[in-house]
């Protein structure tokens, strides 16, 4: 066996090869041109004669950041033109009046209405495609209200628009998230389209390039946890907007499951952010929105919930005397003060560095600086600037379980990313937390994840209807459930006693069960998996560890507090209270 | 500061943020549910507040009032009790508040329920004259099985009420399980000393805030379009160090109408405006409330006696509080223009079904920004129903949702846009319009232009800012909403 994956970041990117006689990685620095990089982790990392190769990108993230997508236009039903624009309503902050969302993707003058009309049953309006205005655009959105219902009007008028414009990326709400609530729905086509010629571009450029140095056609990470083909990634971009995340979430499952444990947390801390997602029974977490970028987007994705705090965070004293770590973040450049290259703002990485926690030299050479870090602390004691980030990370930990109605005693920690193994041991003993695992590959673990990821197709039928009355439910998959008159829906797995399990979830999530409310069917949610590589990750040399001790990963540094113990086998270190 | 109080605390915020996700996600309402008319928090046993989760302003400061009506029945440490009285401890009737015992002090949340009874559906009729006329008034109430069924058998819709009720009560249930989590972790005294420090700290940074205005007595005034003529709003503000007093001397008294409002509605109306000209991103606590007064004279428009109609207060009274208030400090420092002003509450049903909606307008404009368009500008901040929701539940179509393009005043920074809203009723209904700004403008500041009124039409001919009509199978309704003024000369 040989797969390889490579996980393009924002500063680097890293590939890792699995191969029958071992792991292999490596880190390079990532080009503006992200199918060089790639291409050349695959190099550094010695591959060859593979049987696939799976890629996590960000070139829809940073287009979507950066705001550098198509030059977009979006069609709906006349009367709603500005429907992008008036979103929900809700303002951006509560008491900075004047503070704005980020704009819509698509300016006002690229808004357009087709006369035509659809009810929840029934055509108000027959399609006018006359009345179809001339538009100029390198991308199109198509959204028309109730196409979750008949699509027929909007798939006449997508191809339309293909037929007029052969050269423009024309995206049909209905094709990409077939879903009610019309704003929702727009605002994911807007960014399918949008980001479409961006990536699409891309890779179409990496799979040549991959195929003149005779590697496999890439498959590319999904958001929603799973891998597809080059072809089908390309056609709706909007899917690959967590593709990094997803991999790291996928690599902490397998993990887990490889140390015996099918529920875990996975907590990813970086530099500037930290992920966390819940697994359950062997795969992560998920769900059918979230916002990106200030937007709305619906579409399945593995459910990480994001803060902006990680090892490069700044802290500082507020107006009220109250010590505070971030959002702001010494990034890559300069860094924290102790990596030397001119930082002076004390960050998280400095306090772990003045409290012991971090080797006087990186495993990567650098050197780092005490002083440095000390001046920049001044006052502040490092231990309080731990002890605040970590509330904020058991914040985090806390919502994708005790919030969830999930008791966290029993999960496994599973620890990775740069700042990760730092944090973990502590913030187990207050979710009382007793296992935390630490992969080997701790600091790449989410090219790990790429590199055995499952090829998942991911598909939605949009129902809202009482669920007594709908015959012929799928045997596996997943349903939308909700009490007739809520607003927000739970999803339950199919098969025997659906309606009992959504009452128990609802308990557990809510606090109550209504058994005596009809159940509203709101969408059936299936998927075609088809099961990646298995992980065999070759025996490594036994060890153990007793805290307080520091242990020296691939890329991270692992801080074994006092009363705790570390034991290394297979795939990487367990701890555990002693 | 002690950064165990202070970890202690962020727990304490996260339990009330828990509390409020929990009851928008299980509710059903569509006032609690889609557009997060709602709030929760937590209290300290001396009935202060100690950290909230507010979706909208409106309930920022009105809190305290219910837990001190509470307090003075003796709660049991498993007693739930529930008002709704906007003169004991409540706002208007539909929010509904209930206050329970958490071990360290109390549990509270305040809901707008889609119905409370009265003599129109959705409980937000456009022309009481009474309170009784508005619904079921609740004075605090131990909330057992009986009385909620004997509540909910006076609403409209009491299935659905009942459902509201079991979120509420879970929300409850979870913020006692969670403060006693805190305590069995960290100590009880240390939970208290968190609780005691989240208070000060609020105090820290408000005085703070208050101490950077200029010292000095600001005047302004302001008018709100009733049907009985205009009422004026009168307010001196007084900044001396760090304490801000606020009275409403001079303001019209209590009218026959519905735009009364309780102290506790004034009240919050001032500490949005406070938190906007001090520090927006202070915790709301009971300390970030100790620095500023608020006086009004008994009997006024602005602190109105028990009995009075108040529908109509908490909703467009509680705006132009705002805006008296923002243009007395414009005198001290430079604020934002005018915004819409007005909340458009919208009411329409029958016996069959009831549909409330609130339509965003144009913020003023800052010195450094443009005003946002199409979004609720003071004490509320809720959604749109999407279209497809809407018709999918009611016998109702939407025909137009747009910007009213060109609504926003002029300036160096422009004011926002106004929005445009039609729609059709497909049976018989009734229609309640509880609207303001129609004859007013949204004021400009430093010299920008104001942006234009809002209009409301019932197919093609013009109504007034309050109304009710019955609406005929095939009736549209149109409204425009008022854009913000402009900021600084262009």
């Amino acid at each position: 066996m040989a797969v390889l994956g490579v996980d393009v970041g924002g500063t680097f990117t890293d590939a890792v090869l699995v191969t029958d006689s071992g792991v292999r990685t490596a880190k390079v620095r990532t080009s503006t041109r992200q199918e060089e990089s790639a291409l050349a982790a695959a190099r550094a990392v010695g591959a060859s004669a593979l049987e696939r190769f799976t890629h996590g990108t960000t070139v829809a993230t940073n287009a979507l950041l950066e705001r550098k997508g198509a030059r977009t236009a979006f069609v709906t039903t006349a009367g709603f033109e500005h429907m992008l624009h008036l979103r929900r309503q809700d303002r951006a902050h509560l008491y900075r009046l004047c503070e704005n969302h980020p704009p819509p993707l698509v300016p006002l003058e690229r808004c357009m209405g087709v006369r035509e009309r659809l009810g929840p049953d029934r055509v108000l309006e027959p399609l006018d495609l006359g009345s179809l205005p001339e538009l100029e655009a390198e991308a199109i959105a198509v959204c028309l209200l109730f196409s979750f219902r008949d699509p027929s009007h909007e798939r006449a008028v997508a191809h339309e628009l293909r037929r007029r414009h052969p050269h423009a990326h024309v995206v049909a709400s209905h094709e990409v998230a077939p879903e009610f609530r019309e704003y929702e729905r727009a605002s994911t086509a807007a960014a399918d389209a949008y980001l479409g010629p961006a990536l699409g571009g891309y890779l179409q450029r990496l799979g040549e390039e991959a195929r003149a140095r005779g590697l496999p056609e890439p498959l590319v990470m999904r958001s929603s946890g799973g891998v597809a083909s080059l072809e089908e990634a390309a056609a709706h971009a909007s899917w690959a907007l967590l593709s990094g995340p997803a991999g790291g979430v996928v690599g902490a499952a397998r993990v887990a499951a490889s140390a015996g444990f099918e529920d875990a947390i996975a907590f990813d801390m970086g530099g500037t952010s930290t992920d966390v997602c819940l697994i359950t029974g062997g795969v992560a977490e998920r769900s059918v929105e979230r916002s990106i970028a200030g937007l709305p987007i619906r579409l399945p994705s593995v459910d990480v919930h994001t803060v902006g705090a990680g090892g490069g965070s700044i802290a500082w004293v507020d107006a009220g005397g109250a010590l505070r770590v971030g959002p702001e973040s010494a990034g890559a450049d300069p860094g924290p003060a102790c990596y030397g290259a001119g930082g002076t703002r004390p960050t998280v990485t400095d306090a772990n560095l003045l409290l012991g926690r971090l080797p006087a030299r990186l495993p990567d050479g650098l050197e780092l600086d005490r002083d440095a870090a000390a001046r920049a602390l001044g006052e502040i004691d490092p231990q309080d600037v731990v002890d605040v980030v970590n509330a904020e990370m058991l914040g985090a930990l806390r919502v994708v379980s005790v919030e969830r109605g999930r008791d966290p005693r029993g999960l496994a920690l599973v620890a990775f990313g740069g700042a990760g193994p730092l944090h973990a041991c502590a913030l187990a003993e207050e979710l009382g937390v007793e296992t935390v695992l630490v992969p080997e590959a701790a600091g790449v673990l989410s090219a790990l994840g790429l590199a055995v990821g499952d090829e998942r197709r991911d598909h939605v039928r949009s129902v809202v209807r009482p669920l007594a009355e709908v015959p012929d439910l799928p045997d596996e998959g997943e349903a939308d459930l909700r009490y007739r008159g809520q607003s927000f829906e739970l999803t339950v797995s199919l098969g025997p006693d659906l309606a009992g399990r959504f009452h128990r979830l609802h308990q557990e999530r809510y606090g109550y069960a209504a058994r005596d409310r009809e159940l509203e069917l709101v969408a059936i949610r299936t998927a075609d998996v088809r099961p990646g590589p298995e992980l065999r990750l070759p025996p490594v040399a036994a060890a153990t560890a007793t805290g307080p001790a520091l242990i020296e990963l691939d890329g991270a540094t692992c801080w074994l507090p006092p009363g705790w113990v570390g034991v290394r086998d297979g795939s990487g270190w367990r701890l555990t209270k002693a | 500061m002690n950064i165990q109080l202070q970890v202690v605390g962020h727990a304490l915020r996260a339990v009330a943020e828990e509390m409020g996700a929990a009851l928008v996600r299980s509710a059903f309402s569509a006032n609690i549910k889609e557009r997060r008319d709602c709030s929760t928090a937590l209290f300290d046993a001396r009935g202060r507040m100690v950290a909230q989760a507010e979706h909208i302003p409106v309930h920022l400061g009105a809190m305290p009032d219910a837990v001190a009506a509470v307090m003075e029945h003796r709660p049991g440490p498993d007693d739930v009790f529930v008002l709704n009285d906007p003169f004991s401890g409540g706002t208007h009737l539909p929010d509904v508040t209930l206050v329970s015992r958490t071990e360290l002090g109390f549990a509270v949340s305040r809901a707008h329920h889609a119905d409370v009874g009265g003599v129109e559906p959705g409980s937000m009729p456009a022309g009481s004259h009474t309170l009784a006329e508005e619904g079921v008034v609740i004075p605090p109430t131990r909330l057992d099985e009986r009385t909620l069924e004997a509540l909910v058998a006076q609403m409209r819709n009491p299935d659905e009420r009942r459902g509201d009720f079991r979120a509420q009560l879970a929300a409850h249930r979870l913020a006692a399980e969670r403060v006693s989590e805190l305590a069995a972790r960290h100590g009880a005294d240390r939970v208290r000393a968190a609780m005691d420090e989240l208070i000060a700290y609020s105090e820290r940074v408000v005085r703070a805030g208050i101490a950077r205005l200029p010292d000095g007595r600001y005047e302004a005034a302001d008018v709100l379009e009733a049907r009985d003529g205009e009422l004026e709003l009168r307010v001196v503000v007084t900044v001396e160090g760090s304490a801000l007093a606020v009275d409403f001397a001079g303001t019209a008294p209590q009218h026959g109408g519905n735009l009364n409002c309780p102290l506790a509605v004034t009240r919050s109306a001032t500490f949005f405006v406070v938190r906007c000209v001090t520090d927006p991103d202070v915790p709301a606590s009971a300390g970030a409330f100790a620095p500023v007064s608020v006086s009004a004279p008994r009997g006024s428009l602005v602190n109105a006696e028990p009995g009075a109609a108040v529908a109509g207060g908490n909703v467009e009274t509680s705006c132009r509080i705002v805006d008296v208030l923002f243009r007395a400090f414009g005198r001290a420092v430079d604020v934002p223009a005018q915004g819409q002003g007005t909340m458009n509450n919208l009411t329409l049903g029958s016996d069959r079904f009831t549909y409330y909606e609130t339509l965003g307008g144009g913020q003023g404009a800052c010195p450094d920004a443009d005003g946002p368009s199409g979004v609720h500008v003071t004490m509320s901040n809720t959604l749109t129903t999407p279209v497809e929701a809407l018709e999918l539940a009611h016998p109702l179509r939407v025909r137009r949702h747009e910007l009213r393009l060109g609504s926003g005043g002029a300036g160096r920074r422009r004011g926002g846009n106004g929005v445009v809203r039609e729609l059709q009723a497909l049976e018989p209904c009734r229609a309640s319009i509880l609207s303001d700004r129609r004859v007013h403008a949204p004021d400009g500041a430093r010299g920008g232009e104001p942006g234009l009124p809002g209009r409301n039409l019932l197919n093609g001919k013009e109504l007034p800012s309050k109304t009710t009509v019955d609406l005929a199978a095939g009736d549209v309704l149109r409204l425009e909403t008022p854009g913000g003024g402009g900021w600084g000369r262009r």
